[in-house]
């Protein structure tokens, strides 16, 4: 123990956990700083074999440092790690790995350009000759013990991200860590993939192994951890048993430290004017799509990742052209429409690739504001920045963007506060029409939530076409939910039919 | 144009293709790695000098022709401190070495130029020379051009069946990646340049000991960035680049020839000619899409951890 155990390390009430099999791995007062941050401070804790751990918290509660300093990327300032009672260092990496401790990134950290096998044996291979074939058989033995249906051969570039996170469980499997570590495992995956997922952690758990899950997701966290550790701002304030946790509800004010109420409260209004009317619209992945948003309305696109959405949403955002048929926006045609688009009440874009297209990191908020509002800030041919630097200070100080100083880099915020600031922009705008790619994808409980907020609040002017991959997202949101699959929109129906909506599953999959 | 034409024009493309081919080559390693190196016209430049200055001295080509690609290596070491050791930025990196290259073999060479070198003459292959047509293109050269033969071949095989070719390709791909699988990249990319330097070293190396035996300001003249515009074209696979040296070489010396000839068409047109294809070669490759085929992480210098 530490010699003065804080707070937040007595949180960890030992009786909670029953003590019959010595922890697999044991943090002992772990801090880690960056300057003046405090991104990990004083963490204790233990997992045992064949547990499965869920740790929660915001974005920035230091979720990722930990895990970075267990993964030997990062090392920690002081406290120390055991590993079956041992103390232990991890330098770098390959210690780490060489310890049995095995990480799957979020993003994954696979050669997209190498095989499957080729990136499993990537820094495990045993001599210097190594020959393509016997990789694959060495890992096709591997897939088939664990029953993993992926093929050895097969490129990543031709993987869904479902088979390309198998692949990241293969590359343990063959180190054989004994504590595994996924970072927010669910976020890209389907429901289905998500199921198959937490069926492989269970077994890998049956094995005796020790897992540890990141996840924002509370439903998921109930569902699948034996433990519960929740960390806020660095600090760990609790670790308790699953089952004793009564509810969502219960678990997401542990995490936040206040209530949260997880239902949103949206009143049923009627829509007005269409704003967006796509009619026969066939091209690259779509097939004769049909889709009428109307002012006042969310319409919720929902489907499997790669079923059509992006070329949809590309076409309408004005990215790609049209194939056949016709796109018609705010009443115009397309070709028309972004000929000559205006700044203001027009159409607003809010991409999932936050940092590839919606803001430049190496820019500052304000030249990020300006990004498409600059017109509003004219004079002549002369930009307006000290007007513009003014409103963004007010916009970020409304939108709750942290930090917000409006000369610092986009680059510097984080995920959570990156999208803040891209929607602050866009609703700045008073677009009639918006289309909102995966809005709250990798977002925290508080920041989903304002960002649920701003987008019902936007629907008030609005017609809305959220892109999502969350149901749980788009039966909160949603007024209207249409499906897709193979770029066909399989069926378009309002969130109250309940018959219909029981069967977004089977449509998602192209039956039903 | 008759046979007896046309063979030795071949075996010209194939004697003016072979320093391109060098350093194609050498340009592909260091680019696998993950490493844009546009130093090597530069790297050539030094190759070239050292090598002739070396071999005049010890009377010994082979130590000559060795030290070109050592000196050369010990240029990219430059463009390895500067991006692997500083993360500077990759390309006014490499363009700082081709101007500091060039401008110092040019200054070192000064009294060197016109000095009749040492170096390596043709030697037909035995049984291998008698073969009709192609033993005349491919089998009466010099030795460094058999050696060229082997070269895309091992180097193949190197990215394909080897440990260090498999990790050398993956920091190239996704360094962070191979990073958490344990690899060292910054040593990796170290490995990468020194090996590029060294084989681009050894490309000016053969202009100056074989192609011709006589030392010149500008020898060079362009080939480095040819190299560069084939790795391009190559896709980054070293069989396709023999092809591409060898039909670059192929318009050398089909403009040489054309002018010993004496055509009504100006000479400088005719010079011109190997580097609008280099142009033409580049539009062609881009417009096919497979400029897509880069190491996703070429000229990405990997951050130091936060």
């Amino acid at each position: 123990m530490s010699p003065n155990p804080s707070p937040a390390s007595l949180a960890l009430d030992p009786t909670a956990i029953p003590p019959s099999d010595p922890p697999l791995i044991r943090l002992e007062g772990l801090s880690k700083s960056f300057g003046p941050v405090r991104a990990s401070h004083d963490i204790s804790f233990a997992i045992r074999p064949g547990r499965i751990l869920a740790l929660l918290g915001e974005n920035g509660a230091g979720k990722s440092t930990l895990m970075s300093m267990l993964a030997g990327r990062l090392q920690p300032d002081s406290g120390r790690i055991f590993l079956r009672g041992e103390e232990a260092r991890f330098d770098s990496p390959k210690d780490s790995i060489a310890a049995g401790i095995g990480m799957v990134y979020q993003n994954f950290m696979l050669v997209n350009r190498m095989t499957v096998a080729e990136n499993v044996l990537l820094g495990q291979e045993k001599h210097f000759w190594v020959s393509p074939k016997a990789m694959e058989r060495e890992v096709g033995e591997l897939t088939r013990r664990f029953n993993l249906p992926i093929d050895p051969g097969a490129g990543i570039w031709e993987l869904s991200m479902g088979e390309r996170q198998l692949v990241e469980i293969l590359k343990l499997l063959y180190r054989q860590s004994q504590v595994l570590i996924f970072d927010e495992p669910t976020a890209v995956l389907t429901p289905v993939e998500a199921q198959h997922l937490f069926e492989a952690l269970r077994n890998m758990a049956g094995q005796g192994k020790s897992i540890i899950f990141i996840s924002h997701k509370l439903e998921e966290v109930l569902a699948v951890a034996d433990e519960v550790a929740v960390l806020r701002r660095g600090e760990l304030v609790g670790h308790w048993e699953a089952k004793d946790i009564q509810s969502k509800e219960e678990l997401a004010n542990r995490m936040v430290g206040r209530t949260v109420s997880l239902e949103i409260a949206k009143d049923s209004r009627m829509p007005g004017e269409p704003v967006l009317r796509v009619e026969h619209l066939t091209g690259p992945r779509l097939d004769d799509v049909n889709l009428v948003v109307r002012q006042g309305e969310i319409m919720a696109l929902v489907g499997v990742a790669g079923n059509g959405q992006k070329e949809l949403v590309e076409t309408v955002a004005g990215l790609r052209p049209p194939g056949s048929g016709s796109v018609k926006i705010l009443g115009t045609d397309w070709k028309a429409f972004f000929a000559n688009p205006s700044w203001k009440e027009s159409l607003s874009y809010i991409p999932e690739d936050r940092l590839g297209v919606a803001v430049c990191r190496e820019m500052t908020l304000t030249d990020n504001f300006l990004l498409t509002t600059r017109q509003g800030f004219c004079r002549g041919p002369w930009l307006r920045r000290k007007l513009a630097r003014q409103t963004v200070a007010e916009k970020v100080a409304e939108f709750n963007v942290q930090p917000g100083r409006p000369d610092m880099l986009a680059g510097r915020l984080s995920g959570g506060n990156l999208q803040k600031l891209v929607l602050a922009r866009e609703f700045y705008r008073n677009s009639r029409l918006i289309v909102a790619e995966q809005p709250t994808q990798g977002l925290d409980i508080s920041s989903t939530e304002e960002v649920w907020r701003q987008l019902l609040q936007a629907r008030e002017h609005a017609g809305i076409l959220l892109v999502t991959g969350d149901l749980r997202e788009a039966m909160t949101l949603a007024d209207r939910i249409a499906v897709i699959f193979r770029g066909r929109i399989m069926d378009d129906f309002p969130v109250e039919d309940q018959e219909r909506m029981k069967r977004i599953g089977l449509l998602m999959a192209g039956s039903g | 144009m008759p046979i007896e034409l046309i063979i030795p024009l071949l075996a010209a493309a194939v004697q003016s293709g072979t320093p391109i081919l060098y350093a194609t080559l050498g340009e592909m390693i260091t680019e696998k790695s993950g490493v844009l190196n546009l130093g090597v016209e530069g790297m050539m430049m030094i190759g070239a000098l050292s090598a002739f200055w070396i071999s005049l001295a010890t009377g010994n080509p082979w130590l000559g022709f060795l030290m070109g690609g050592v000196c050369a290596a010990m240029l990219a070491a430059m463009h390895g401190l500067v991006c692997l050791g500083f993360q500077g930025n990759q390309v006014v990196s490499g363009l700082a070495l081709t101007i500091f290259g060039v401008g110092l073999a040019n200054y070192l060479g000064t009294p060197l130029v016109g000095t009749q070198g040492i170096g390596f003459s043709k030697v037909s292959l035995p049984v291998l020379a008698d073969i009709p047509v192609l033993g005349a293109i491919l089998f009466h050269q010099d030795v460094l051009v058999y050696l060229s033969f082997a070269l895309p071949v091992l180097i193949w095989a190197f990215f394909r069946y080897t440990r260090l070719g498999l990790h050398l390709r993956s920091v190239g791909e996704n360094p962070v990646a191979a990073a958490t699988a344990g690899l060292n990249v910054i040593g990796l990319r170290w490995l990468g340049v020194l090996l590029g330097g060294f084989l681009v070293g050894l490309g000016g190396a053969y202009l100056s000991l074989a192609y011709i035996h006589l030392w010149t300001n500008g020898l060079t003249a362009g080939r480095g960035w040819i190299a560069v515009a084939l790795v391009i074209f190559a896709f980054w696979r070293p069989g396709r680049a023999v092809f591409g040296a060898y039909l670059f070489g192929g318009v050398m010396a089909f403009q040489l020839r054309l002018q010993a000839m004496g055509t009504d068409i100006p000479a400088s047109i005719l010079m011109m000619l190997p580097y609008a294809l280099t142009i033409l070669v580049l539009i062609a490759s881009t417009m096919t899409g497979r400029g897509g085929e880069a190491p996703a992480a070429l000229a990405v210098n990997m951050e130091p951890e936060e």
